[in-house]
Order: structure tokens, then sequence, then C-alpha cells
């Protein structure tokens, strides 16, 4: 018994180093550069997760978000967009709070005031008018700001999840526990709206993604090297809160999605 | 005194630093609004695909600086490329840029910019944000990063909504370099499969 496990754990081990690309010899100084640049230590296991994420994307997530573009109207998704914005407000003043912007957290909770009131549950966006613009804040975000560097450490693609870095990867589960939505109520009513919510979330953002991710695909040399490269810019991006605010627009015309 | 004088002539020479600044900048979008322009003039015309395909090409190798781009994404393998490999490659990385506009002619048809800032970026150059619409589109948020290390404003890089094309692709292509296993050909291949598609596209587009 003792014997497999101990099996197990050196087959694990030999796996895991078969996987892993290590840090070439101090001799040739521009290739260790270029080696810690790229921050990926765990490329080929890495390269592997993603050509699954692909295959599943590309399979059901893809197709999916297709479906939500073609089947429900523009105005409604915009709708569904800008609740499912809301309900990170709370989180993301949190955060501020934790990053030493109270400013911004109280921006933040008044946003999500009048959006749940006077927008209705979050579906009208009327605190962008009166100046109180979208604003979005997590935990590898606070992590990051708290470690003074945008480096988040290695890079890694997680199953189902995409796209991460250590420090992502952890902020991802603090996400988990720190989103007061996934604390309040009980019964199936409240499971039944919890899972709603990540299903329409994920589809709204997907949606978004349908032609930025179609061209970066389409005009890569390296799909994944790109995809790493995208990632860490944006993340860097948000860390230092340089994000555009973007407002959804709603469009009555009813005319079908190009 | 002498640091009176010192901090007298500190104080003089800021106004001068930010005016010269300032002149940099209205350069930098001066330039991004002709050479924008100019664009816009060609892919609205209705002149025959090559000439046009000709045109864009005489816009950009004035208006980018190629090499300057061509070197930094090729990152540390310029050092060790000959001078064949280097003027190969700048060919081809030029090709590609033309043939990205060229295969998408269509699709740009009644495009509109306008330039809304522009803010000097330390020794990297001016930051020009424009936004672009497209007919049925919504609005782009493109940045070009304009430097003046030749002598005259050039375009060195175009950031999109905070991903930088030089930054992504220089990441890109020296993995392709690395996964041939360390040969400059390997990237010279892809970008030579590259330009073979985005012609068939221009080609099924037109």
């Amino acid at each position: 018994m003792r014997q497999t496990s101990l099996r197990l754990i050196a087959l694990l081990a030999a796996g895991l180093a078969a996987g892993c690309a290590l840090p070439p010899p101090e001799s040739d100084p521009e290739a260790r550069a270029e080696y810690f640049e790229r921050n990926d230590p765990l490329e080929p296991l890495n390269r592997v997760t993603h050509t699954f994420n692909e295959a599943l994307d590309v399979m059901f997530l893809r197709p999916a978000a297709e479906m939500y573009r073609l089947f429900i109207p523009q105005p409604v998704r915009a709708g569904i967009g800008n609740v499912v914005d809301n309900l990170l407000l709370p989180r993301t003043a949190a955060y501020q709070l934790l990053q030493g912007k109270p400013e911004k957290a109280g921006e933040a909770v008044a946003r999500f005031a009048v959006n749940s009131t006077v927008g209705i549950l979050g579906i009208f966006d009327f605190a962008s008018d009166i100046g109180l613009e979208p604003q979005f804040e997590d935990a590898g975000q606070t992590l990051g700001v708290w470690a003074g560097t945008t480096n988040g450490g290695p890079y890694l693609v997680l199953p189902v999840l995409g796209p991460s870095n250590l420090r992502d990867a952890v902020g991802r589960g603090v996400d988990f526990f720190a989103d007061p939505w996934n604390h309040v109520g009980q019964g199936d009513t409240v499971e039944a709206l919890r899972v709603s919510r990540f299903v329409l979330q994920t589809l709204d953002t997907r949606e978004e993604l349908i032609e930025p991710i179609d061209a970066l695909r389409r005009d890569s040399l390296d799909y994944y090297a790109a995809i790493r490269s995208v990632y860490r810019q944006q993340r860097e991006r948000e860390i230092r809160d340089e994000t555009r605010p973007r407002r959804r627009r709603f469009d009555w015309s009813g005319e079908p999605p190009q | 005194m002498q640091r009176r004088l010192l901090l007298a002539a500190a104080l003089a020479a800021l106004p001068w630093t930010s005016l010269r600044a300032d002149a940099r900048a209205d350069r930098a979008s001066a330039f991004i609004e002709a050479s924008g322009k100019a664009l816009v003039a060609v892919i609205d015309s209705d002149a025959p695909l090559p000439e046009k395909r000709a045109k864009v090409a005489d816009i950009l190798r004035d208006a980018v600086d190629v090499r300057g781009v061509g070197q930094f994404v090729l990152g540390r393998y310029w050092r060790t490329a000959s001078q064949d490999e280097r003027a190969e490659f700048l060919r081809l990385y030029e090709e590609t840029l033309v043939r990205n506009l060229s295969a998408r002619f269509g699709e740009l048809r009644g495009v509109t910019f306008a330039v809304t800032r522009a803010q000097p970026r330390g020794e990297d150059g001016v930051i020009v944000s424009t936004t672009v619409d497209r007919p049925g589109q919504p609005t782009v948020a493109l940045d070009w990063l304009v430097s003046e290390a030749a002598g005259r404003p050039q375009i060195v890089d175009l950031v999109a909504e905070g991903t930088s094309l030089r930054i992504t692709q220089r990441s890109e292509y020296s993995s392709v370099i690395q996964r041939g296993g360390g040969r400059l050909d390997a990237l010279l291949d892809a970008l030579r499969r590259q330009l073979a598609q985005l012609e068939a596209r221009e080609h099924a587009a037109n």
C-alpha cells in the first residue's frame, strides 16, 4: 500500500518534471532574460491544457455564446450584462478598501445603490450618467497592489477556466469565498439564481469576446503565446486601474446581429 | 548664492521643457491625423485593389518605423541574424503590415477616426489616442506610440485597448523561433504562410 503510493508520487513528480522547462544556463544571459520575461516554466503542460480548453471553447462555449447573441435581443443582453456587473460591485468595494482606495470604494457603493434601485436591480446604468463609472476589482488585482508588482508569478493555464498565473489562481479561490452573494440566502431558488448568474456571466463575457478572440486566433503565429502576452498586459492594466470605463449601450433598432 | 542661481535656472527651464514636450505632442497628433486621413482616403477610394494596396504600402512605409519595430519584435534574435536574414525578415514584416490592412479593405470602408489626445511618454515618444468608428460596429480605442528617433515622427507601436501590438508580437515571434529549434527560418516560414493566408483572404473578400 505504502509502496504503491510512493510509486504514484514518484510517477507524478517525474510527470511534472517532464512538463517543466528549466532555465537556460548562466552562460547564455539573453536566453535567460527571455526565459524569465516569458515566465512560463510549466509551458509544456500549459500548452496541453490550452489545447484542451480550446477544444471545449470551440465545441461548447463559443457556440453557446453565438446562440446567446442570436436568440436574446440586444437590449435584453445589455440589461443582463449590467445586472451581472452590478452584482460584482460589493466585492469590488471591499477590495478597494483593502487596496487603500476608500474614495473609489465609496463610488462603487454609491454606484451599486443607484443602479440597484433607480436602475431596477442593475438593469439600467444610470450611475454612469452622474459620473459614477463602472469599475471592477478582484482578489488577484488586490494581491498585485499589495505585492507592489504587476508580475503575478509563473503563467498557468487552468483547466476550463483558462489563462491565469500563480497570483490570479489564488485570487480566484479568494474571490469565490469573498463574494457576499455566495453567503446570503439558502434553498433551491437561491441556488438556481446563483447558477443562473454564473451561466449568464460566462455567456455575457464570451459573447463580447467572439470577434476579438476570432481575430487573435486567425492572425497570430502562435496563438498560445499571443494569449499569454495579452493576458499579462490586460491584468497589468487592470491592476494599475488604467482600464477605460465602458458603458453598455442599448440598441432598440431591432436589427439582427452582424 | 550659487544654489539660488541654480534654482532660478531650473525654474526658468521648467516651462521651456514642458513647452517643448507640448510641441512634440502637437507634432505627433498632427502626424497621426495626416497619416490617418491619407489611409482613409485610399480605403474609401474606388481604385483597383493592387493600386490601393500599393498606395497603402507607401503610406505605411513612410509612417511606420518598420526597421525599428522589426528590430524590437525580433528581440535578441536580431543581433544574431545575418544581413540577408534581417532584410528578408523586414521585407516579410512590412508585407504583413500592408496585407493586414488590404485584406480588410471591404470591412474598413466608411471608417472614421478622431484624435482624442496626445501625451508624452518619456523617452519612448508620444502616445496619440484615437477613437476609430466603423459603420455598425462598436467604437474602438487605438493608441499610437509616435517616436521622433529618426528625426521625424514615426509610429513605433499600436496599442489596442491596452494591448501593445509590438509586445504581443515579440512574445509570439520568440515562441515560434524557440519551438522551431532556435532557427530564425522557422519564423520566416511562419510569416510566409501567414502572408499566403492574408492574400487568399484578400482575394476572397474583394
